[in-house]
């Protein structure tokens, strides 16, 4: 071992001895503190990073054993090593960064000291000394092959290139863009600005923005029905639950063998329950949940059973429809389509935009970014407030232009021959 | 189209796929092979795209509904192959693995009902779960051949036979990062960042590693073929889990790529 040219056996205990200094940091010092590389820190490490690369890189036109670290198998452990890591994350349930894994308050999850893959770092990987080592060791062969190949560069190599400096860059902005990452937490009330949000351990901050929720809304699926066994609440028949959407009244429906018409369907009632009996108006008001007035027949078209089903709401409560001592016929809760809010946000600049931010829409504004993340669950399409996660990431930019390059660089790749043997 | 229709399709299309894989081991059976597989996956198109249109969004929310795209692509793959490298085996190796898939979709179907959660409703959607479903139908293949090769060691044809290895592994890995890098950028739309080391998250990570690691051991070892192939293997293995065994592990407990 240790000879020129080296080969796997070197590069396995060059991630071994990294490994067990990651394990013993660990140990010593407790986890990264990924939260200490915000600005500037974040800046000066990846810029001592990108200096240590090109001094390694120069140095490797002279010394062969720094040139072995931009070979295929330094490469090839580098990344099996990191593999390795990264299954036992995927077996291992994985705590938030922010938590201690170590305190009392962990300890009542059954997550004490005695616990090895704990006390290792491996319940919270991304930010365990064995696995910032080993992917800053893997990201400094990435970019060593990457330079490599670049200072002597031929159209050729573009895909290559693409592909290496891509993931370089996604990674590299990734990891030192780290510590600028701000996640927030907004609980924004109807009709009042806004200005503070919580982070991850909930401890208020108040933000150069302010937001006021103008109105929240929830659209609704069709209502659906289906078959609940009276004793168990299981949905019938057991192990592939059946449903049916009722768009329109009158209809004549097929339900796992019973034919239910529907002969009134309002889609927002109220209810008016006396002792024996629950009657449903059509209603458009707040806690109004839709209701179905149905007629059940078996198989053979007997007439079983007609009355009034509802999903209920925070106002009322949901009707089922027995249809024998087993069976009955129940609505379960509307499924969303849509969560959206309407907001007006003001910016300490004195700028003021309006916007409707649903799901999957963010809304951008002054580096921010504000998602729909939640509302007033119990309350519904009724909620008086809307939930906003708030995220800001200056080094997006520098990870989207990776992630382009690494796209580009997949097409080469689909397009590329393999080596002829 | 409803789902009770399947069996209808999915045995019409069988049929038509084991018409064409036995063709394909005939010696002027190549344009019949072609005809019929071609037929079959006409078939078996109508009974995706019918789907579509009755649940009025794409069919890829479920486990089953995935396990459709795969049962499609898998032939396809298989076909491409068998055009570009004439390889009797091929097509009775992908139509054998795509009907296990179908059969998993007969005898345990899962719900198909029209509701997609407002997370899922992107137009990153489709293309995200899409082109993994071709990715892991092309890797599929290749292991096909993998497990074919340490099966039955043909000396004279195994250099051939990972060179075709080697050509789906780069056609499959680049459907994988094209396939991670659209969920990423999807991820910040829906998520708020583009990387959260979800459980899925991490074994498509782990998945993509290992793919990584048998490109660059092929271009250092180019002989030495049954690390290759067990590698190929191991990535195999890495994929199921992130496709459908993460479900299973408690680590998934907090998944939020879970969609029932």
């Amino acid at each position: 071992m240790w000879k020129h040219p080296w080969g796997y056996a070197e590069g396995l205990t060059i991630c071994g001895g990294l490994l067990l200094t990651g394990i013993m940091l660990q140990f010593a010092v407790g986890k990264v503190e990924l939260g200490r590389l915000s600005y500037p820190f974040g800046l000066i490490a990846g810029a001592l990073f990108l200096i240590l690369l090109i001094v390694l890189h120069v140095a490797s036109r002279r010394a062969g054993l720094l040139r072995w670290l931009s070979g295929q198998v330094a490469a090839i452990t580098a990344v099996s090593a990191l593999l390795l890591l990264v299954i036992i994350m995927g077996l291992t349930r994985q705590l938030p960064a922010y938590e201690d894994v170590l305190s009392e308050a962990s300890a009542r999850h059954n997550l004490s000291m005695e616990n090895p893959a704990g006390r290792m770092g491996f319940m919270q990987m991304t930010s365990a000394w064995p696995f910032a080592l080993l992917f800053l060791y893997m990201l400094l062969i990435l970019g060593l092959v990457t330079l490599r190949r670049l200072s002597r560069f031929r159209l050729k190599d573009l895909g290559f290139a693409l592909n290496h400096l891509g993931l370089f860059t996604a990674l590299f902005a990734a990891a030192f863009g780290s510590g600028d990452l701000r996640r927030l937490r907004m609980t924004a009330p109807l009709n009042s600005p806004e200005w503070r949000a919580v982070d991850e351990r909930n401890e208020i901050v108040e933000l150069p923005l302010a937001v006021e929720l103008k109105s929240f809304g929830i659209d609704e699926y069709p209502p659906k029905l289906m078959l609940m066994d009276n004793s168990s609440g299981a949905i019938l028949p057991p192990g592939r639950p059946a449903g049916v959407e009722v768009e329109a009244s009158p209809a004549v429906l097929e339900l796992a063998g019973w034919q239910v018409e529907v002969v009134k369907y309002f889609p927002a009632a109220a209810a008016l329950i006396n002792s024996d009996t629950t009657l449903f108006a059509e209603m458009e008001m707040e806690g109004s949940a839709a209701a179905v007035y149905a007629r059940v027949r078996d198989a053979n078209g007997a007439a079983l059973r007609e009355g009034w089903v509802s999903c209920g709401s925070f106002m009322f409560p949901p009707i089922p429809l027995p249809l024998s001592d087993k069976v009955s016929l129940i609505m379960p809760d509307r499924e969303p389509r849509r969560f959206s809010s309407e907001v007006t946000v003001y910016t300490k600049g004195g700028d003021r935009r309006r916007a409707l931010i649903e799901v999957n829409r963010p809304m951008a504004i002054d580096g921010w970014q504000i998602y729909q993340l939640s509302y007033d669950q119990a309350r519904g399409r009724w909620s008086r407030y809307s939930v906003f996660e708030l995220v800001r990431d200056p080094w997006l930019p520098i990870v989207y232009a990776g992630i382009g390059m690494m796209l580009a660089g997949a097409v080469f790749l689909f397009l590329s021959k393999p080596r002829k043997e | 189209m409803q789902w009770t229709y399947f069996i209808y399709f999915a045995v019409a299309a069988a049929i038509c796929w084991a018409a064409g894989a036995l063709f394909a081991w005939r010696e002027d059976g190549y344009r019949w092979a072609i005809a019929a597989s071609c037929t079959g996956l006409l078939i078996f198109a109508a009974f995706i795209a019918g789907m579509w249109l009755s649940l009025e969004r794409p069919p890829l929310r479920t486990m089953g509904e995935t396990r459709l795209w795969y049962s499609f692509f898998l032939p396809a793959a298989g076909l491409v192959t068998y055009m570009r490298r004439r390889y009797k085996w091929i097509l009775s190796f992908a139509v054998l693995l795509s009907l296990v898939f179908v059969c998993i979709n007969l005898f345990k179907p899962e719900i198909h009902n029209k509701a997609l959660m407002p997370a899922l409703q992107s137009p990153w959607f489709a293309p995200h779960v899409i082109v993994y479903m071709i990715a892991y139908a092309v890797l599929g293949a290749a292991t096909l051949a993998a497990v074919y090769l340490l099966a039955r060691p043909a000396q004279g044809k195994q250099s051939q036979v990972m060179e075709l290895c080697d050509s789906l592994v780069y056609v499959g890995l680049a459907f994988v990062t094209i396939g991670m890098l659209f969920g990423a950028i999807w991820a910040k739309a829906a998520w708020g960042h583009y990387w959260s080391w979800d459980p899925k998250e991490t074994w498509a990570a782990a998945t993509w590693m290992a793919y990584i690691i048998y490109i660059h051991f092929r271009l250092h070892h180019p002989s030495r073929h049954k690390a290759a192939m067990w590698l190929l293997v191991f990535g195999f293995l890495l994929l199921q889990i992130c496709w459908f065994g993460v479900n299973y592990l408690p680590s998934a407990g907090n998944s939020v790529h879970v969609y029932g």
